[in-house]
Parts: C-alpha cells; structure tokens; sequence
C-alpha cells in the first residue's frame, strides 16, 4: 500500500463509505448500477490503496475500466387542470427525457375533499391534477408503463388512498404490486410546519405513516412510504442548522413510532430503515448547501446505526431527492432566475458523495405563476445537458479530503446535534409540533431573514440589488410568459366524479367505508381497506371524512404569537407614527385581520405579514389557514377591523376576492372595511382585481415589510405626519 | 345628549344581534378620549331606559390561568356546549391579549383556538388588546362587558393569564374560573400566598387521559385543604372540574354548573364595580390627588339612580378639575 495523500477521506470515517460500497447489491431507485461500481473502484485504487498513480481523478467500474456514473433521475414536478390534461403533460415529458414521473395534485386531493366540496371549488385542478376515484387514476396513467416508471407523488394526509388507488390500478391492469417503485411524500411533520395540508392530528397521522410502512414492506418492497422533508422547511425559513435538525428529528419520529408499534423483526426494522427517503432543499449559498449534505448523509449513518443499530450498512444510506429552491427566486428581472436555478443545482450535484438520487428543478418564473410546460422543458434541459455534456458524472467525489468542506460539515453537523438534543429534551418532533416550538423557530428564522433582506445585509440581485435593468423579453407573447388553468376545465373534472359515482355499487361502497372505519377504530392496518375502498369506487373525500370522524381534525399553532421583527430604524419608526396617527384620530389601535383562505397552506406569507403589522403598531389577528371567505369576513366583522389581508398563493386570488367582497356586502361591512389581497398575482391579473374593489395588492415583489405596512396604512387614510422620501415599491 | 342617527342605526341593528353594527358598538364604547364620554354615556342610558329591547341579564364569568392552560379552547366548547344546551341562549367571549411594549401593536390569537359556526348571531367573539393596561382587564374591558350584559345571557371573559389580571378580572366578573393545566401547581401556590384571590370554579384542563385527571383532581384537592381556602363548610370540593377541550371530557358538567351558579352582579355589586373602575380611572390621571373626591362623591350617589358610569365618572373628573384650577 502507497501513502495516502492528504487526510482520510470523510466518507471513510464514518461508514458512508462502506454504505455506499454495499448498495452494489441492490439499484435503490433505479439508479444504475455504475454509480456504486465506479465508488468501489475508486476506493480501492483512490483512497485506500493510495494515491501513488495520477489515477485517483479516475472513476473506474468494476471491472478496472474507466466509466462515468449514470445520472440521477430527472424529474420535473407536474400536473394541472384534469387528468387528461396532465397525462398528456407526462407523457410529453417523458418523450422529451424525463426519467421519472413527479405528480402534484389539486388542494383538495391533498386536503381530502372531492372536487364537490364547497372549500374545494376555487382550487379544482389550479395547482395540481384533481384525483376522486380510481377512474381518474386510470386515465392520468393512460399508456404510461407503471411498472417500469418510478413515480413520485407529492402527497401527505391523503397518502395512503393514493397509494391505495395506484395500488388498485395496477390490481387492475394485472401488475404484481411489487413491480410498482416510487414514493409518498407523507411527511406530515413539515405540513403542519410549512406546507399546510394536514387534515388529522399528529399521533394520527403518524399512525398512517407507520401502517403504510408495515404494508409496504412485504407488499410494495420498492415503494418509498414516506419522504422526510427538509425542502419545506428551507422554504419556511429554516436555517441549514435547522433543516439537518428537524428533518433529522423527523425521520426518527417515524422511526421511533414503527419501533413503538412492535410486531416486527430487527431484520425487518433494518429494512424499513433502508426505505426512509428525505426530500432535500437546495439554496443559493451552494458550497454551504453541498456540505449540508455532506452533514445529511454522515448523520444519518451515525443516528440509523448508534440510536437504531442497523447493521447492514446499505440501509444507513441517505438517499434522497432535491427540488432546488423556490423561495429565492425573484419576481423582479425573473430570467435571473435561470442562473440561481443553475448554481442550486450544483450544490446537490458536484460532490459525488453527496449527490442526490432524483432532482427536479423550478422554473424561471415560478415567483409569477404556475409554469407552462415549456418552462419545464427549458429546466428539464439543464439537467440533461449538465448530466450529459459536461464531465462532472466522470469524477470520484471532488471534496473528499478538502479541509474547508470538513471542517464545515463537522461544524454543521455539532450545531445540528445540539438542536436534535434540545428538541428530545422537550419530546421530540411530534411534541415539538404540538408545543409549536418548531414552527416558532421557523417563524423566527424567516423574520431574520426578511429582515436582512430589507437591509441589504442579504443582497438579491435585481430586488435589493441593481434593480434597474431591461425589460425582460422572456415576459413578451401571447400569454405574457405565464400559464393560467381554464377555468371551464373543472366542468370535465365535476362530470366524470358523477359518472363515476353513478357506475359503482353503492353497497360495496357502504361495506368498505364501514371496515375502514371499523378498522380506525380498532387499531388494525387501514392500508388493505383502503385499498378495497379503492377497488370500490369510493371518493377521496369520502375515504377522508370516514377517517375525519374518528381521528378528529388537526389545527396547529401558527408559529407567530410572541414574535418579534428584528427591525429598527427611521422606517419603522415612521411607519410606526402613521399607525399612532390613526389611532390618536379614532380611539383605537388600527386593526388587521389576515386571512388566510381556501385550501392553500403556504402561510409563511401571512405569517409574515402578521409579525410585520404588530411590530408597525397594528393589532392583529390571524386565524391560521384553511378558512372559508365567510369564516374570515366574520372575524373582520366582529374585530371591526380596519382593514382586511388576504393571502392566496393557489392562484385563486380572483374567485376568493370575489367570494369575500360579497360577504362583506352581505354584513352591510363592504365600505366599511377595505380589502387588500398579497399572493403569486401576475400583472394581468390586478386591473379585474382592482375592478372587484381590492384596494392593494402585494406580490412576491414587495419584499419590504415596512413598505407593505405603509400601503396598508394608506389605504386605511392614517396620516402622514413627517413627509419623508419614500422608496417606491416598483 | 340624545342619540344620534348613527348610534340608533347602530343600536338597532345590535339589538338584532347584527355583527357589524354590534362590533362598531364595542369599539366606540371601548374609547377613552373625553370627547367621546357624552356618546358613551347617551348609548348606555339608553340601553338602561329600554330594558324590553336591551335586558341586563348577562352573567359574566371572567376566565384565568396561565398562557397555555387551554383557556381559549375550553371557553370554545364550553360555548356551543351552551348554544347547544338551549336554542334562545346567547354567548359572548371577550378575549384578551397582550400588546407590545414597544410598537403598541398586538397579536390576538384567541380566535383561531374557537371554531363558530359562521353565521350564529348567538355567539359573538371579540378580541381586545391590552395596550396600556399592564393587568390587561382594564377599563376598556369594564366597557365592553357592560355592553355585553345588556345583549347576551352569558359573557365570558379571557384574561391574559399573567399578573395583575388574575386580579382585576374579579372586579368586572360574577364568577371567576381559574384553569390549570394538570400537575402545574403555579396558581395554588398564589392562592397560598395571598397574591390572588379565591377563584369560584377550579378547572384541570388538559385532562385527555382518565389517569392523568385522576392525579391532577387528587394533587388539587390536597392543596386546596392545605390552603384551607373556604375554612370550616367549604365548598371548594365541589367546584372542581377536570376537562378536556380535545375530548369534551367535563365539558358539560362545567356548563351546566356555570349556567346554573352564576347570576347577574346585583345592583349593590355593580356599584362596587364601578367604583373600582372609577377610582382607577382617576388615579390614572391623577394618581393618589382626588382619590377622596371618588369616595365623596360614592357617598351620595342614590340607590336605584339612572345616572350611567359615564356620568359618574365626568363629574367626578370635572370635580377634580376645579380643583385643581
């Protein structure tokens, strides 16, 4: 054996290595199998027999010849309108390149309501494709071969039915359920965090998760039952610190409970161990981003061997999907976009080591509207051509032995240590969700964020930043650069869920929700009869209501009650002494209500705006998500508020307004109580929005919370005692 | 001064139990600028003069406890248990939060723990800051109950859960409910103290599992004997409840007790009350200086007079004023 240059390569010291070296034996996920026989190679002529020969650069398969690693799996997050609309978008991109499918689905999918719920009608098929019944699975997967093709569904508290109905399908089309590969989101932690479409409490909802582990294991062995995710909770403002911590602290919630429930041998714990996936963010600060997967995949190895003692070291392996970041992306100048899209994609690529599994990529213009599937193209083209025309799938891992990298990922790792022991100290995650104390960081943590932001302590290019510069071409053409669903296309969504309702026996449908139902109650695995209902024609609302009634509904702290802006300043301080003004005028604090409408949970946004608004001198009161208009207008009635913030993020914005002005009129409150609305608004949309009688309107533009606060405060007429410059709000 | 256009359309529309004209009530009443007292006092007489449109019958009960005792969720099924006991019942709620020291804004979270049905004019919520108030049931409180009692049958009111409150909250109250979160001995330890008074209803909240209520009734009951509250005959042992805003455990009993035990302020406690309110009033503007004019001017206030607190309250301050000229 030569020398060793250099220090022991990380990987080495903490059985990553050996993890990587075993998962020879088995292809997770499709990847091919050069990936872990070009490691192999490497650590045996690279690392360990060291670096004498100039070789160490080479990526060698098995067999000593020089190979490149297959690519991940690309990916791109899709679905909209109705199911044949979003089949034909599959298949399209899977003629272009797409190695795997990634299927967002409409709010009420998510939220468990069908396409009839009263709460559901604004949001059918807006950002994502609605599901009701097997029928609908039939058709998105038309002429798209289950079998061989990993799908990924972005699901959570409605997980088990869609797995239940891809299940069913395949029973259906004569697939073996254990030739179906892909995974369910069905994280529940970050929806109550982040996402927003939780429908049961936590403990619940964990007991979901774990059946679905159980059944998976011997009946679906290549599915993913659940994919901890750290994506959301980067884009609700988690701190690299953070996101290791709690998605860490996630997983082993799963963990601990599957351990809880028993019946299960330790070989088979092993292997349930080896399904846990994580589903990744990557931000702009990409070689901080690339450590902190370096950091994922070292403490993984060391938590799933020292707290669970999983000997197989191929089931220690992070695996784990990425969607770069979207909160970064800028609605000024979007085409610079493209390029942090880019360097996101780096972070998760460069290191060997580290790189992720599946990725799929934003669009461009994601901060202005949905994406048009040519904007998926033009990202799905990145990853081709950074896969495929560079040389970067040729290389051993490009920062084993870098000092810097170690020396970061160890502090990353220290500092995500001490947040897990702090966190099982007060229980663990699900207490942490129950307590808000999660959510309370992250609150904190976005506040700083947006605060440095505001003080150019952060720079965005374009937005706090240079931010003259040309009009962008990209914005030209007939739909102005943006995809908007038609509306008429819930029409075809409505019919074919009476169709399909019409068609089934009502009596099997009655016996199945009955054993289901059963089934809740006493404890035993909901996965086969949920599947039944399945086969049976049931509705995702109905399987959801069935299980409403015995687990209750969930609503979680919101994570702002006790926050404080960390801003100071002249701004503040005028903003402050317009809310004073008004208040000296009429007796009382001005007050506003922040509504949070529809199915829609992203609620950073209002979160945001509530914070905001106490520390500029308003009362504030913000009922959480998931409101119907008439829940927020009454709130609005009864504080006898100032003004009313709504928040819509859905795309929605048009029928939501509408829905809550005529509430308003019906209160006899219409003039009295003036309406600004905050959400993804594309320019075409403000002139109707203004017609309707929305006073204000904020977009993912005005960054500047105080900037905001002022708008507000003019529609409310406060007084501007000190004329001072303004920065206009572009 | 009579009423004028504006405060009779408001009036009606409230006597209706209408949201709107209700909650522009409540915010005028909770006004403290002088030029607003006339108006204040023009709604209040007429309210006192129309008792077959504007009957004073509420019985308020003033909820403490700690931030986190489950205060807002328990008044939330405590309500619809009430609108679901009788159909003609009205329910308001009054909750209070804390405001920012330095921005003088507030978050009022109370709301979201409540789940109404939309569109009941028998329950109405309002949120209330505490601004300058350090114990948060202040005067802006006093107003806003005493409007409340001319319109509903039952006003809860939610304090803070901190400090001065636990106080201040008995002088505006019929029934004072303390909740606790089992096992959490914080407030028995005040008891025994003396910093707080006895509260008339003891809540375990919280209590989701049966062996957890069992402890935490047994570990309240040892200390309220150790505390000795009620002395010889005291009663306290049956004014206990162990509840659980998540399940409904206790939930009923506690209504039906509620209901049942608490009885609108007499006209001698509503004097005391006001008097309470009144010389705070004072010693926010004056401090320890016209104290004594308070109390001369309560020595001849006649039994069964209509005169309105508004009144009151701006002859006593005119009184202070010569005074001071």
């Amino acid at each position: 054996m030569g020398t060793a240059i250099g220090p022991t390569p990380i990987c080495c010291l903490n059985g990553t290595h050996d993890a990587r070296k075993a998962c020879i034996a088995e292809v997770v996920d499709g990847v091919a199998t050069s990936y872990a026989r070009g490691l192999d190679a490497a650590t045996t002529q690279g690392y360990t027999a060291g670096m004498t020969r100039d070789d160490a650069h080479v990526l060698h398969a098995k067999d000593g010849s020089p190979t490149r690693d297959a690519p991940w799996i690309f990916r791109t997050y899709a679905g909209h309108t109705n199911v044949r609309a979003s089949n034909a978008l599959y298949r399209a991109n899977l003629s272009r390149g797409q190695t795997g499918l990634s299927i967002a689905f409409d709010l009420p999918t998510q939220c468990g309501y069908s396409s009839d719920h009263p709460l559901a009608g604004p949001e059918i098929g807006k950002v994502g494709v609605p599901i009701n019944t097997l029928d609908d699975f039939a058709i998105l997967f038309q002429d798209i071969p289950i079998d061989e093709i990993n799908t990924s569904m972005t699901i959570n508290a409605t997980s088990m039915w869609l797995l239940s109905l891809y299940v069913a399908l395949a029973e259906q089309r004569g697939i073996d359920a254990s030739k179906l590969q892909g995974t369910t989101q069905n994280d529940i932690i970050k929806e109550y965090l982040a996402r927003g479409t939780y429908i049961f409490p936590p403990r619940q909802s964990m007991r979901l998760i774990v059946d679905m582990y159980e059944y998976c294991l011997r009946g679906i062995p290549r599915w993913n039952a659940s994919n901890i995710c750290s994506y959301h909770l980067q884009e609700a403002g988690a701190t690299p610190t953070q996101e290791l911590a709690f998605a860490l602290a996630t997983a082993m919630a799963v963990l601990d409970a599957i351990k809880e429930r028993g019946g299960i041998s330790h070989d088979d714990f092993e292997r349930c161990v080896g399904r846990v996936s994580f589903f990744v963010n990557a931000g702009i600060r990409f070689v901080e981003e690339m450590c902190k997967m370096r950091a994922f995949g070292e403490m993984w190895d060391e938590i799933t061997r020292d707290r669970y003692g999983v000997t197989n070291p191929k089931y220690r392996l992070f695996r784990y999907g990425v969607q770069v970041n979207s909160l970064g992306l800028t609605e000024e100048q979007p085409e610079n976009n493209a390029w942090r899209i880019l360097i996101e994609t780096l972070g998760v690529t460069l290191s060997r080591d580290a790189r992720c599994r599946a990725l799929q990529l934003p669009t461009w213009n994601e901060a202005l509207s949905l994406p048009r599937p040519w904007d998926q193209q033009w990202s799905l083209r990145l990853q081709q051509i950074l896969a495929f025309e560079t040389d970067l799938l040729e290389y051993p891992d490009l920062f084993a032995g870098s000092p810097v990298v170690a020396s970061k990922v160890k502090a990353l790792k220290e500092d995500a240590y001490t947040e897990i022991a702090r966190m099982h100290e007060a229980g663990g995650a699900l207490e942490a969700i129950e307590s808000g104390y999660m959510k309370a960081a992250l609150v904190r943590s976005q506040a700083e964020r947006m605060a440095r932001i505001n003080e150019g302590d952060i720079v965005v290019v374009g937005r706090n930043k240079w931010t003259e510069g040309l009009p962008s071409p990209l914005l030209g053409g007939e739909d102005g650069g943006l995809f908007k669903v038609d509306p008429a296309s819930a029409a075809e969504t409505l019919e074919m869920l009476t169709a399909s309702k019409s068609r089934r026996s009502q009596a099997e449908v009655d016996a199945s929700l009955r054993a289901l139902k059963d089934a809740a109650v006493a404890g035993t695995n909901l996965m086969p009869l949920s599947i039944r209902c399945a086969k049976a024609g049931v509705t995702t609302g109905e399987w959801s209501n069935t299980l409403r009634e015995v687990f209750g509904e969930f609503r979680p702290a919101t994570g702002v009650e006790g926050q404080q802006l960390r801003i100071e300043g002249a701004r503040v301080d005028a903003v402050r002494r317009r809310a004073d003004g008004w208040a000296a005028e009429h007796g009382m604090r001005p007050r506003l209500v922040v509504g949070k409408p529809g199915l829609d949970g992203h609620s950073n946004g209002s979160e945001m705006i509530a914070v905001a608004a106490k520390h500029a001198g308003f009362d504030v009161v913000y009922g959480g998500i998931r409101m119907t208009a008439a829940e927020i207008v009454q709130s609005a009635v009864e504080e006898d508020a100032a003004v009313l913030g709504l928040s819509v993020l859905s795309g929605s914005h048009l029928e939501i307004a509408g829905l809550v002005l005529d509430e308003l009129e019906r209160h006899g409150a219409r003039d009295a109580i003036p309406v600004v609305l905050g959400g993804i608004v594309p320019d075409s949309d403000i002139p109707a929005l203004k017609a309707l009688g929305i006073r204000a309107i904020f977009t993912p533009r005005d960054f500047d919370l105080m900037d905001v606060m002022d708008r507000i405060l003019d529609v409310i007429g406060a007084p501007h005692d000190a004329p001072e410059p303004r920065v206009a709000s572009a | 001064m009579g009423l004028d256009a504006e405060l009779e359309r408001l009036l009606a529309g409230a006597s209706r139990l209408e949201k709107h004209p209700l909650a522009r009530l409540i915010s005028l009443v909770e006004q403290e600028r002088d030029e607003t007292r006339p108006r204040k006092a023009a709604l209040f007489r007429h309210l006192a003069a129309h008792p077959e449109t504007f009957p004073r019958r509420a019985a308020v009960i003033g909820v403490t406890g700690t931030p986190g005792s489950g205060k807002s969720s328990l008044i939330g099924r405590l309500a619809l248990e009430l609108l679901g006991s009788d159909a003609a019942l009205r329910v308001a709620v009054l909750a209070i939060d804390p405001s920012s020291a330095v921005s003088g804004g507030a978050l009022l979270g109370d709301r979201l723990r409540t789940h109404f049905p939309v569109g009941e004019r028998r329950i109405f919520f309002r949120s209330q800051a505490t601004q300058g108030d350090l114990g948060g049931v202040g005067r802006r409180t006093f107003a806003a109950t005493r409007l409340l009692r001319h319109l509903f049958d039952l006003v809860f009111i939610e304090t803070v859960g901190i400090g001065q409150s636990e106080i201040e909250v008995t002088q505006l109250s019929d029934t004072v409910v303390l909740v606790m979160q089992p096992l959490a001995g914080d407030h028995v330890q005040f008891l025994k103290a003396g910093v707080m008074e006895i509260p008339d209803v003891f809540v375990v909240n919280k209590c989701d599992e049966a062996a957890l209520a069992r402890r935490a009734a047994h570990e309240l009951r040892s200390a309220l004997a150790y505390a000795k509250i009620g002395g010889p005959g005291d009663d306290s042992e049956h004014r206990v409840f162990l509840t659980s805003a998540v399940t409904g455990r206790g939930v009923p009993e506690l209504a039906a007790f509620l209901r049942t035990s608490t009885q609108p302020e007499d006209p001698d406690t509503q004097r005391r009350h006001e008097l309470h309110f009144l010389r705070k009033a004072v010693a926010e503007r004056y401090g320890r200086f016209g104290l004594d004019e308070v109390e001369r001017a309560a020595s001849s206030w006649p039994a069964g007079d209509a005169t309105v607190y508004e009144e009151r309250e701006a002859a006593v301050l005119e009184a202070i004023r010569a005074r001071v000229r």
